[in-house]
């Protein structure tokens, strides 16, 4: 299963949303996810993924799905490097 | 009804370890802030800057009596007594069963509850030290100001995380105002800075780098530590006794939002602003100064400014407003004393202190946040807001003394 896939389906588990309603460039706001339940949201992806996601990445006003998946692969791609 | 003055103030802070260096920091627009030193800096993601307490040394401040205490209990006791020998009160005959003690706080007792869990999970100890209990409960350090002091009033604690301290001036007003008592010691303590505390905070998502409070590209709070105390009395009561006045508290407001466990309400902080108005009865065009929550984060920051709004309407664009935490950090259910430091400073001096670290405006802040440096200006009354995790909120409202 893809990163999207995977982080996709732990944001509708955890805000209890339909999946067919995320994209990409959808951000957090959009999809009725703040305050606390964002942090859990990204709480969830670093336990599934085992990454730790810094501040940078997880802007919730403004940042998508998209870039959050794209920090994602790219703390992967950091873990398997190092 | 009973005026209420404040007598006398103590502290001890990153900024200072008196009230007068405390003081004297804000006005120089001067940051405690800096690398944490408490906790290695490796065992943290984000909250490696802190404005940690330095140069304290617990024997020399309190004696023996220091290992009874939580660095909590410590800072409290030290603050306590400045401010009791500022005021020059006494608590002899009936004058102890008269007097309160009311503290804010928020969760003390951290560095003894770290300490006593490591040694418990991490190191397999098999015995934990007898005096964890009496060192990490929570109304410890009001125990402790009474029993230093001889006060045998009404003794005890209020938590609401970072409104504790405000709640505690309005719990020692009612009581003075209540004719329970004719004095209060009252203000607020914490010492949060332990490897368990940072990383629950860093787990939410909201230590920064750097604060900078109602700045463009704010990203959340700096924590610090610390006690302030002071006392307050009728005004009948510190004339009699020929005590000098620093400010009189003219009100209280408190509210709850009712609503998000951690998001900020607009219109239950301009409650608690509008309660402690109406308190001091004190008109919106009066106040010209508003010591700030202004924690730094995105959203405290919008919504205080949106409260100012509401409540002060077009008188609002007049106001100076700051936010000290900059310089002392956010000391959570101490916050609330440091800031009266700043407001009563204000209102005796006539200068502003500065919000540090302000950069580029943010339109969801468009207000005069005094920016950077500190400023002469007249005040004749001044409010000092924290609003809580947790929808809790409490403002007082200061009137210069003349």
């Amino acid at each position: 299963m893809s990163t999207q896939q995977e982080t996709f389906e732990i944001i509708a588990k955890q805000a209890k949303i339909d999946i067919a309603t995320i994209k990409p460039e959808s951000t957090l706001k959009d999809l009725g996810i703040a305050s606390l339940d964002a942090i859990e949201v990204i709480f969830d992806i670093e336990e599934h993924f085992d990454v730790t996601l810094p501040n940078e990445d997880t802007d919730f006003e403004n940042g998508t799905v998209g870039q959050l998946i794209e920090a994602i692969d790219r703390q992967i791609a950091a873990k398997s490097a190092g | 009804m009973r005026r209420i003055v404040i007598t006398g103030m103590g502290a001890i802070n990153a900024l200072g370890n008196d009230a007068a260096s405390t003081w004297a920091g804000m006005v120089a627009g001067r940051s405690g802030i800096g690398p944490i030193e408490r906790v290695p800096a490796e065992q943290l993601r984000m909250g490696n800057v802190v404005a940690e307490i330095k140069g304290f040394d617990p024997v020399a401040r309190l004696g023996e009596r220091a290992a009874m205490m939580d660095l909590a209990g410590q800072y409290a006791v030290v603050a306590a007594d400045e401010a009791i020998a500022q005021a020059g009160i006494r608590f002899d005959g009936e004058n102890g069963a008269r007097t309160a003690v009311v503290v804010g706080t928020g969760a003390s007792g951290e560095a003894t509850r770290d300490d006593q869990y490591r040694r418990l999970y991490a190191d397999n100890a098999s015995r934990l030290h007898p005096l964890g209990i009496v060192k990490m409960m929570i109304n410890a350090s009001a125990s402790h100001i009474s029993m230093a002091h001889g006060i045998t009033g009404p003794t005890f604690v209020v938590a609401s995380a970072c409104a504790s301290s405000n709640h505690a001036f309005a719990q020692a007003a009612m009581m003075i105002r209540a004719g329970l008592v004719d004095a209060a010691i009252a203000g607020g303590t914490e010492a949060c800075i332990t490897l368990g505390t940072m990383r629950a905070w860093e787990a939410m998502r909201v230590l920064a780098p750097e604060i900078r409070p109602f700045s463009a590209g704010r990203r959340g709070i700096v924590l610090g530590e610390g006690a302030a105390m002071f006392v307050l009395e009728t005004l009948e009561h510190a004339q009699a006794r020929g005590a000098m006045i620093l400010a009189e508290l003219a009100g209280a407001g408190m509210s709850s939002d009712a609503g998000d466990i951690a998001a900020p309400s607009a219109d239950g902080a301009a409650a608690a602003m509008r309660a402690a108005l109406r308190d001091g009865e004190l008109a919106a065009e009066e106040v010209g100064y508003i010591n700030a929550h202004g924690t730094g984060t995105q959203a405290n920051d919008s919504t205080e400014t949106r409260a100012l709004h509401q409540v002060f309407g077009a008188h609002a664009r007049k106001l100076a407003v700051s936010s000290t935490k900059p310089m002392h950090g956010h000391a959570l259910g101490a916050a609330g004393a440091f800031e009266l430091i700043a407001t009563i400073g204000a209102l005796r001096e006539g200068v502003i202190p500065p919000t540090l670290n302000y950069h580029e405006p943010d339109p969801a802040c468009d207000l005069d946040y005094v920016p950077n440096v500190a400023r002469e200006q007249a005040v004749t009354a001044a409010i000092s807001n924290s609003f809580a995790f947790g929808g809790l909120n409490a403002v007082v409202a200061l009137k210069r003394w003349v």
